[in-house]
This record gives structure tokens, sequence and C-alpha cells, in this order.
């Protein structure tokens, strides 16, 4: 059906490819990846915006945007985020398979092409980007920035995250402060090209129907050969104290509760995927814990659902509820996790959960983009396994494996969000 | 009466179509190698579907009636349909839009008994005072969810200021006085009005087979009598109601939408009509135009400003909107590049990249189950079969999008919608 192949180009530079003739569309996706950093991550991700606006060949936003038109609408895309306590910056591209062109050209090497120019051959002139872009970049990374405030779902969630996890690098977050950003000069950019492009760990993926060396072969001639080592690590906390209350008060119609949990950091792709298990068994579906009873039985709220974070060991409860409800509502999750830490999980809720789960993975396989991020963070995480190869695992998990996990999770933080 | 296939030799796609027995249109989509299915059932009922009569007689229902009953209809006197799928680890979900409503599920196996479930779902309603009670605290908060939505405020506000009369003003939920206005009689009346499956379409796409889908609804459809219901709306004048609202909520960055209201008749617009308005569009204001490096360079939009064309049965209108430090100052400088639009034309050059634009991004839209199956349920509700789309893209001229232009985008029947922080 579909052929995953991994070349080293050098160490700590791989390319990647998964050969699937069955989409109208192809990818290719370069992710660098890096120790999450206060000094940098702001830059790093200002970086990876200026990068997409223009490049040698295509000097301004205006002709590279026509390029990427005429390319019958490629898309050219940069995003930056964190996976456990490193820093992920992906560049990618994706465009029409070359068999629906209307005029024969093949437009996947293009887009590799393309790519190329964008990561080794930015406009650069004295180390510096084109002024433009640069303003230009910055000014909407703070407009996105400040618009994270707009949506209060997301709000709520990233200051939970923010306050539990605050003596950890996982709190500098996707891009560090607004004020990191506000204070980026060119030459913190330019410094940041330089150091992902020789320091970062690179894993290039190729997606879709093309044959894959000609790209790889193009990739070779950027990169010298010289070995990267990328340090650091994950720090996981299991214990915590006192739990940690944080109200804030905001001109809106509905509350917003999150409660932020440490849970397990599992070290087994088995003990990875019964966590996983677990959250779904507690609020990932219509019939888990929470959906049935704090949502059905008690009419609490719209939504009230859970999920871990694999890579960092913690896990959120978010729900919209109102103000008066806020106690009722933590303390029915409350309830829910006390009874599955003591076991009570029907074979009912196990099963459907499994096949639940199992959907999950197994759908991804029908989705280009969903196929790259599995397999990024296979990579990532080291544990690499095909969507059914993990889908044959979940099957195997008992009930004792996830009320064992279940029995990891402890309160840590709470984040209410209150309105006026 | 067995299945008509009909096929694309451009894309390489074919999907069968047949008007089963029963009523009830039923499109199927097989996809080789794909390893899930997508279902997805629709009645031509939406939100705007408030005022009917239905076997003579004239009923007017409360707002969010249709989106209420979408919640409702999960329901059975069997129980809720949400325990039958997790027995079949299917994923099943709901939406009322506008102009329709929808249930659907996506599974990777036992596709047979999740079809059951869906068809079982939408032909067997139970609604009693108690659950229909119990549902009024569950929409309350949706509601209030979206109440805090600067992205759905801003849209619905424009709404209604470009719409004196037109049901597409109201919010789709309804709010919370008129959901508690709602009965079991009112959700009755609703579906034996919109629930014939002569009204519906059942579109399936993925690892799936005709035969198997034909099997499974002789089994489980039960013939519906012929539909006689006719919705009812009311007169729309021409010109926006108001030409600018503004709302104050939670927001560090304010918003904007402008839309341009066009004369609009009962029907919906052609495919044609939305291929030229499409290209128009992007060659207007897409990334690679001049307009859209102007806002740039002026500050006045970021990469979350797009253009979107509204477009149902007795309204239509070109909409602008994104992120902005100055919504007044981004509208004036949008309708300044209509004014000059509608002078000049778009040239042949950008007629031919945005074209090349808009085919890609329609075919690309082949690879998703979700996207393909939703497409054929809006094909058949237009009356068009689905490869049309893709067909009038690659043909169509730059003559045609030029004539286009003079129905569309009149800078003088325009309303601005705006939200800012509170403090601003």
């Amino acid at each position: 059906m579909y052929e995953f192949t991994k070349k080293t180009i050098c160490e700590g530079v791989s390319f990647g490819n998964i050969k699937d003739d069955r989409f109208k569309r192809s990818r290719i996706n370069a992710t660098l990846v890096v120790p999450l950093d206060k000094k940098t991550a702001a830059a790093n991700a200002l970086l990876s915006c200026v990068l997409t606006r223009s490049c040698k060949k295509y000097p301004d936003f205006t002709s590279l945007n026509r390029k990427l038109d005429e390319l019958y609408g490629a898309s050219l895309y940069a995003s930056f985020n964190r996976f456990g306590d490193f820093q992920t910056v992906t560049i990618g591209m994706s465009g029409l398979d070359d068999k629906y062109s209307l005029d024969g050209r093949s437009v996947s090497s293009e887009i590799t092409e393309l790519l190329c120019s964008i990561l080794f051959e930015p406009n650069i002139t004295n180390g510096r980007f084109l002024e433009d872009d640069f303003e230009q970049e910055k000014r909407q990374l703070l407009e996105n920035i400040d618009a994270e405030f707009n949506d209060k779902g997301v709000y709520a969630r990233n200051r939970c995250i923010e306050t539990m996890c605050r003596d950890e690098l996982f709190s500098i977050g996707r891009f560090g402060s607004r004020e990191d950003v506000s204070g980026l000069t060119q030459e913190n950019i330019y410094k940041a090209w330089k150091n992902l492009l020789d320091n970062a760990r690179v894993e290039l993926c190729m997606l879709g129907s093309t044959p894959y060396e000609n790209a790889l072969e193009g990739f070779k001639k950027y990169f010298d050969g010289s070995p990267r080592k990328i340090t650091g690590s994950t720090r996981v906390m299991s214990e915590v104290g006192e739990v940690r209350r944080i109200v804030e008060t905001e001109e809106i119609v509905q509350s917003k509760l999150v409660m932020g949990f440490r849970c397990a950091y599992p070290k087994t792709l088995r003990d990875r995927i019964a966590n996983s298990l677990m959250t779904v068994i507690l609020g990932g579906t219509p019939t888990s814990k929470l959906f049935q009873n704090v949502r059905e039985k008690q009419s609490l709220c719209y939504y009230c659902s859970s999920r871990a974070d694999n890579n960092k060991g913690i896990m959120l409860i978010e729900s919209g509820v109102e103000t008066d409800n806020i106690e009722r509502t933590e303390e029915a999750v409350m309830e829910q996790i006390n009874a599955f830490v003591h076991g009570n999980v029907t074979d009912e809720e196990l099963s459907s959960a499994k096949k639940a789960l199992k959907n999950m993975y197994i759908s991804t396989l029908d989705n280009l983009g969903a196929m790259h991020g599995w397999y990024i963070s296979g990579l990532l995480s080291s544990f690499l396994a095909s969507p059914t190869e993990e889908a044959d695992i979940v099957d195997d998990i008992t009930k004792d494996e996830v009320v064992e996990l279940a029995k990891k999770i402890k309160l840590d933080t709470v984040f209410s969000l209150i309105g006026n | 009466m067995g299945f008509q296939i009909i096929e694309n030799e451009r894309l390489g796609e074919k999907y069968y179509r047949m008007k089963h027995s029963s009523g009830l249109v039923i499109d199927v989509f097989p996809k080789e190698g794909y390893n899930s299915t997508y279902a997805i059932i629709g009645t031509n009922f939406g939100s705007v579907n408030s005022h009917f009569i239905s076997n003579g007689k004239e009923i007017k229902v409360p707002d969010g009636t249709a989106h209420y009953l979408e919640h409702k209809l999960f329901e059975s006197e069997e129980g809720d349909a949400f325990s039958r799928y997790a027995k079949t680890g299917a994923m099943a979900n709901a939406y009322t839009s506008f102009e329709k409503t929808c249930y659907l599920f996506s599974c990777t196996e036992n596709f047979r008994e999740s079809l059951e479930i869906l068809l079982d779902l939408i032909q067997s309603p139970y609604f009693t005072p108690e659950t229909v009670a119990k549902e009024q605290g569950i929409i309350g908060q949706e509601i209030k969810m979206y109440d805090d939505s600067a992205d759905w405020r801003v849209m619905m506000n424009l709404y209604q200021a470009m719409y004196h009369n037109n049901p597409i003003s109201i919010d789709i939920a309804g709010d919370v006085q008129s959901i508690a206005e709602i009965t079991p009689e009112i959700l009755y009346e609703c579906y034996n009005a919109y629930y014939n499956l002569n009204n519906m379409v059942l579109a399936i796409s993925g690892n799936v087979s005709p035969y198997e889908v034909e099997e499974i609804a002789d089994s489980k459809l039960k013939n519906s009598s012929l539909l006689d219901t006719k919705s009812l709306f009311p007169d729309e004048p021409y010109e926006v109601k108001e030409k600018y609202v503004e709302q104050r909520l939670s927001v560090a960055v304010p918003m904007f939408c402008l839309g341009f209201k066009e004369r609009a008749s009962a029907e919906i617009p052609s495919i044609k009509e939305l291929v030229c308005t499409d290209i128009l569009l992007e060659a207007f204001t897409g990334e690679g135009s001049e307009l859209y490096r102007e806002l740039l360079d002026k500050k006045l939009i970021n990469s979350t400003f797009g253009a979107d064309y509204l477009a149902g049965k007795g309204y239509r209108a070109v909409m602008f909107e994104g992120e902005t430090r100055s919504p007044s100052e981004a509208a004036e400088a949008i309708c300044e590049g209509v004014r000059k639009l509608k002078k000049t034309g778009i040239s042949r050059e950008d007629f031919e990249i945005a074209k090349r634009a808009v085919y890609g991004r329609a075919v690309s839209a082949f690879d998703s189950l979700s996207t393909t199956a939703n497409m054929l349920v809006d094909a058949e509700f237009a009356g068009k079969t689905l490869f049309d789309h893709v067909e009038i893209i690659a043909n169509v001229t730059f003559e045609e999008v030029s004539e286009r232009l003079k129905d569309q985008l009149d800078p003088d029947n325009i309303s601005l919608s705006v939200i800012k922080g509170i403090d601003d």
C-alpha cells in the first residue's frame, strides 16, 4: 500500500520517504529540532515566518506567491511547536501530483527545488534579510500571539500549562514570549538561520507518488556531512505539591476550566499506547466517562475532554461552564478519575475506547498530512511504528494496565477563566 | 433501479448514484487503497427553514429548532446512538448549517453495523418532555461558547447588518430564550416536514462497495411518502440594512468582516457562477495579488485575511475578513481596490494564474474522504454531479470571469462588521 524508507544523510540529518500513489497531492517537509531555549525560541519562530516570504530566486512576497499559484496553488507553510522540551521548526510545501497538471510539468520536482531555495538560499544581503520581510513578519507574528487571547479556550489552555510547568523549559512555549519576539533584531534571526542549518537535528520527509532519489540527491548537496549532536532532554515531574489555583476574570459569557495533571511519561511503545487509551476512556469520546457523566448526566457543559502529552508526561482536562458550576464540574471530573483509579472500568468502556483509538490510528493512513505528523512524531520520540502496528498493540492492552496508568494522574494546577 | 456510474477521466475517479425505492438518493464513491470509510446523510433542512407549509399547515418554529432537533435525534426509544456506535468503533458526529442538517460517521471496521445505526438514527425520532428538557443546559453552553467567539460573532453581526428579513441573519443555534420554547411537538413537526427520504441524500466515500450499501439500504429504509413541504422565505430588499455594526468582546486584536451584498434569486448560484467568483476573488485578493500586497504594506491585514462567497437561497455576498489593528482603514482600502477593479477588470495574466490555483485546490479536494462525501451532498441538493465543478474550472474563459464581475462587488452596497476589544 505505502512504503516508508529512511536514509541517513549524515549523523543528525535524515531523509524519510512515504511512497504512496493514492493521492492527488504530494508533500515535502523539513523539520529542524533544537532544545527549547529562552534565548533562541522566539528567533527560530520568526525565522520560519521570514523564510517563507521570499528567496533569492523569487525575491519578494508577491513574486513568490504568484509562482505558487502558477504551480496549481502549491502551498508553502511554516510552523513551530514544542515536542517535550524541544522546539521544532517545520518548513514545508505541498502541490498537485504530476499526473494532474494541465500542461504536463512536474510540480513535485519544482516544489522540491523551491523548498531548497527557501531553506538554503534566502534573500540575505550582508547578513540581513529583506528589511520589509523582517518587519512585516514580526508584526504579523506579534498579532498572531495577541490573537491567541481572542480564543479563550486556547488562552486558558496556554495559561494552565505556563503555570504548571513554570520551572521547566516546556513553559517557554512555541515562540518564547511576546517580549522576546518584540525585541528581536535582524542579527538574531540571521544567527538562528545559521544555527538551525548547522546544528539542528534535521528530519526531511517526502510524501507522495514521485520517486524520492532526485530529492534526496538535491538535499545532500546542502549538508557537508559533519555530524550533529543534539543535547538536552525533557524534564519530567512525577510528583506534585499542593494544587496551584489560578483564577482570572474577563468579559466573557462562558467560563473556562482547565485542569492540569502530571501523568505517566511512558518509556515503552506499549505504555505510550496504553496511556493514550487511558485518556480515551476518561474523556476522548462521546461514551467516555467525562462526556457521559459531566455532560450527559449532569448537563454541566457542552464539552469536557481530556488529552495527554506523552512526550512531556502531562494531561489536560478542559471544559466550558457556567461560573456557578465551576466547582461542581471540578468535583465531577475528580469523581470520574477516582472511580477509574479504583478499577471502576467496565469491559464495555475498555472495548469501545480500544475501537475508537484503533479507528483514529488507522484513519491516519488516509491523509498525507496526518501521515507526515505520525512519522515525524515517531522519529522524534524514537518510538517508530506504523499505525497498523500500533493498532495491533491496542488490542492487547489490559484493564489492569490502564488502571495502573490512571493511578499516576495527579492534579497539579487548576486554571479558571471567569466571566464578569 | 440500480446504480448509474458517473465517471471523470481527468481525475480518474468515479462514483455510483441511485434513487432508492424509499425515495433516498444514494451516492457511493469508492476510493481504492483507502482504509477508512466516511458516510454522511443530510437533509435539505437548516436553520433558515424556520417557516414552512407542510401538508397544508403553515408552521413557524422557534430560532434554533433545526439544530436542537439534530441533538435530539441521537436519542431513540432504545437509547442513544453514541452508545451503539461505541460498539462498532466508528467516530460519529452531526452538524447543522444554515441550509442543511447532516449526520455522519467514519470507520475502519464494522461498516455495515455503523451504517445500520446511521439509517436507524434518522428514521426513529423519539422526543419526550424529559429528553428535550435535558438538552437545554448542554445547548445553552454551546450557544454561550459561540457568544464568546470573535470569529463567529463578527460573521453573524455582518449577516444581521446586511439582511433585513432573510433568516441567514439568525444564529443557527438560536438563543437561550428561543430554545426554551422548543417542545417535543415542534420537533416532531419539523421532523415530519423535512426528514422525508425524498428530501435527503446519503453519500459514502472510501473503502466501500456500492452493492453492500444497496443491500443495507434495502433492509433498513422505510418508504417515504411524497414530500409535501414548502419552505417560506420573506422578501429581501437589495440594499443592506446597516452600513456599520460593532461589538466589543474580550479580544486583543480587533477583527473585521466586510460584506458586498448582491442581488439574489431564490435559487442557489450555478456552478459556473461559483467558479467565476472563486477565480475573480483569487485574482483580486489572493496572496499573489496587488491588493494583498498593498494591504500588507499598509499593515492593515495579517495571514488571517481571506475572501469568501456567501451564497444560498435568497442571499449572496462577497466577504473579506481578518484581524486588523485598523478595521475602517482596511475596509476603505478594499473598497478602493474594488472601485479600481470595476474600472479596469482583471488582467488576462492574473486570470490564468488564479485559474490554475483554483483548479489545483479543486482537484486536491478529492484526497479527503470527508470533503468528497460532503461535496456529494451539496452537489445533490444543487441538482448537479460532483465532477461538474472541476470541468467548469478547466474550461472557464477570461471573458466569462470578466462578465461575472459586473454583477458583483457593488461598493455602494456594503456592510462592515467590527469586533473591538473591551477597552479599545
